[in-house]
């Protein structure tokens, strides 16, 4: 059993320890006997889209953007696309969430076109949304209760037949006004929540480590962890936030 | 004018020493009690004296505390903001301790460490003589994780300091922009090899061009993204220095020996304590004493005789064992502190105290851009692994993930049963805290083994 994850920009998308997901996502795979192989693609690289389960792209900083869309435009806008429409799994934080929106629209007022692939866009605020945060999990994602830290100027607004990954308990989310955090589009999973998000939710973890594994082995059940540390830090924040 | 001045004066000291009384060291009350009664405080008590600034995201205190050294065994009158106070506040109150009651200053010089982001005021206040830059990071109190707004800062604060000589990090690409944006005369230091045989791999904070864009090459690095650093698209690169690292002669547990270029003139350097980022944090202090013109040989001394700073390397007697603290702030911090911890040649015991106060960072992501997985190639060289701190079930989680064994690590949600253990045991031990947890740390370590308070 194998499974291939695809690292999108750690070249430039690589902030707040972001890439800790990839590392939970290897680990939680290797102590359950399963083999994954992860591959880079930083700019200017280019792969077979076709044969990666599961995509992650973090969040940046602004001055490496120009660069960004530039690659993106390039090319791997329509292969991202094409991936999401292919039901394969991806989980996008921060920048990289936004970037999978139609658009971000600065404060200055110029916009940024971005890869479109989910009906939602972001705004760009004098304020910034920044903290200790907590929300769950819509039933259909889950249902786990997710804690983490989210840092963002942006307010994503998800429009029309697009639903929020979960709600927020603590906190701003998506925009701070409508209670919704994250995004659920066909596998895309889309949230604000540094920490990184994974090793220390590591139920939602195992979502999106079961969902790939699903696409590929469709009778395969992830077996269960011993997740005493991971539950522990866990528990802390949902503590000190409840 | 006169009088507001006085009363500002007064208010500071008296604030300071009611807060000693009650057995407290802080000085940033005083010096914002004194900054509301009198706004261009610092501008007059800064008037006479003759003022070195240190500025940068990391070495700051380390750099300053060599050049200290420097500065005593040259015989200068001076006097620093050591506590680390590096803020408006703090380094008004530092200036009114060392002046009379009218604002005459008692000393000639002051060596001062400002935070990036306070740089602009204090060097507006203060018109510095020198001006030391060390390096541009990523920093995790930075809250909009952009190192261009640092860069930013302290750009601000050095064209607020016209009449400055200006000591930049010449294998900082960050650092080196200033240079082009400024009139001021520049002493450009640096270290022109590979500090490290095996040095942990990181992720660059600066990968692309600051002029252009374009992806940098590196004809060597030394860590983070320091190094010999050229832009192909619009020839940007590592300026030479004028002082320079040339060779690595000597690197031992407890100091380094180098070779140095010092404008032109070959000069073997001692430097009394290890690690490779400290090989810069000397550079730099020889910078400030060649830009002030004081006596070489007097400064290689004062770096070959420097002992541990505030923070930095301190020495804890702790009964049958002896411990070390190094303080961390961020990612490429406390990747240089694994890099030393990996060249321990003595089985160990690490602790890591993890807080998220203001002053730590209250983002403690950082953690997971640290390459801790270094610390498992020590193998039995380490004993255990301690942590602690208001955030230390996080801290464990990312342990467990970098891979170390479940078995050597213990955690301890109390400072006085992380004391205790530290203490009961025989093996060295190296405690690697952020800023409040070293704070809390030091003083229950003193009441338990005795020691100064910071302040002393
Ligand atoms: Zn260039």
């Amino acid at each position: 059993m194998k499974l291939n994850i695809c690292h999108l920009y750690p070249d430039v998308l690589n902030l707040y320890g972001d890439t800790g997901n990839i590392l939970c996502l290897q680990k939680r795979l290797s102590w359950r006997g399963i083999d994954c192989e992860v591959t880079k693609l930083p700019i200017g690289k280019n792969d077979d889209f076709s044969r990666f389960d599961l995509f992650f792209i973090g969040g940046g900083q602004d001055f490496e953007q120009e660069v960004l869309l530039r690659d993106l435009h390039s090319g791997k806008a329509r292969e991202i696309l094409s991936a999401v429409n292919d039901e394969k799994v991806f989980l996008c934080i921060c920048g990289g969430y936004q970037m999978m929106g139609q658009y971000y629209k600065l404060q200055s007022g110029r916009q940024l076109d971005f890869i479109g692939a989910i009906n939602m866009h972001t705004e760009g605020s004098e304020s910034r949304l920044i903290g200790n945060y907590m929300f769950r999990c819509g039933e259909e994602n889950g249902g786990s209760l997710v804690v983490g830290f989210e840092n963002h100027s942006g307010k994503t607004y998800l429009d029309e037949g697009v639903s929020p990954l979960g709600q927020v308990l603590s906190g701003y989310g998506n925009n701070g006004e409508d209670g919704g955090e994250g995004v659920r589009h066909k596998n895309v999973f889309g949230s604000y929540c540094h920490g990184p998000m994974l090793p220390k939710n590591p139920e939602f973890a195992d979502l999106l480590l079961q969902t790939a594994l699903s696409r590929r082995y469709p009778e395969v059940l992830l077996p269960p962890l011993n997740d005493a540390l991971e539950v522990s830090a866990h528990d802390y924040m949902a503590k000190r936030l409840g | 004018m006169k009088i507001k001045i006085f009363l500002a004066i007064c208010a500071c000291k008296a604030s300071v020493f009611f807060l000693r009384l009650m057995g407290r060291g802080g000085t940033a009350i005083p010096g914002k009690i004194a900054l509301k009664i009198c706004p261009e405080l610092l501008g007059h008590l800064g008037k006479n004296v003759r003022t070195i600034i240190i500025t940068g995201t990391n070495g700051k205190t380390t750099s300053a505390r060599m050049a200290e050294e420097i500065f005593a065994q040259s015989g200068l009158s001076y006097f620093s903001n050591r506590s680390g106070a590096n803020l408006i506040n703090g380094i008004t109150a530092e200036f009114a301790g060392h002046a009379g009651l009218l604002g005459k200053p008692k000393k000639s010089f002051a060596l001062i460490e400002a935070d990036e982001a306070a740089s602009k005021e204090v060097c507006r206040f203060l018109n510095p003589e020198v001006v030391l830059v060390t390096n541009v990071f990523r920093d995790q109190l930075d809250r909009y994780g952009e190192v261009t707004n640092t860069l930013e800062s302290i750009l601000a604060g050095v064209k607020n300091s016209p009449e400055a000589l200006v000591c930049l990090n010449a294998d900082c690409s960050l650092t080196v922009s200033i240079a082009e944006k400024i009139p001021n005369k520049v002493i450009f230091y640096g270290v022109s090899l590979p500090i490290y045989e095996e040095k942990v791999e990181e992720v660059s904070d600066a990968p692309f061009c600051i002029r252009c864009k374009h992806e940098y090459e590196y004809s060597y690095h030394t860590f983070g993204h320091l190094g010999g650093f050229f832009c192909s698209q619009c020839g940007y690169k590592r300026p030479a220095p004028d002082i320079a690292v040339t060779e690595i002669l000597n690197r031992g547990e407890n100091e380094t020996s180098v070779m140095m270029d010092m404008f032109g003139s070959p000069e073997e350097l001692s430097i009394s304590i290890p690690g490779g980022y400290n090989i810069y944090n000397a550079a730099g202090a020889l910078a400030i004493s060649e830009a002030m013109g004081l006596d070489r040989d007097t400064a290689k001394k004062a770096i070959a005789d420097f002992s541990w700073g505030f923070g930095r390397m301190e020495q804890f007697d702790m009964g049958k064992t002896k411990a070390r603290m190094i303080l961390v702030k961020n990612t490429a911090g406390c990747n240089q502190v694994i890099n030393y911890l990996g060249n321990l040649r003595e089985r160990s015991v690490f602790v890591f105290c993890l807080n998220d106060h203001i002053a730590d960072g209250t983002d403690i992501s950082w953690i997971w851009d640290v390459n801790f997985e270094k610390l498992c190639d020590l193998g039995e060289m380490l004993e255990s692994v301690y942590v602690s701190g208001i955030r230390s079930a996080d801290m464990a989680v990312r342990l467990k993930y970098a891979g170390i064994d479940g078995e050597k690590l213990r955690i301890f949600e109390d400072y006085g049963e992380l004391i205790s253990a530290m203490g009961s045991q025989e093996l060295p031990v190296v405690i690697i805290p952020t800023y409040t947890a070293m704070m809390a740390l030091r003083e229950k370590m003193s009441a338990a083994f005795g020691g100064k308070q910071f302040w002393e």
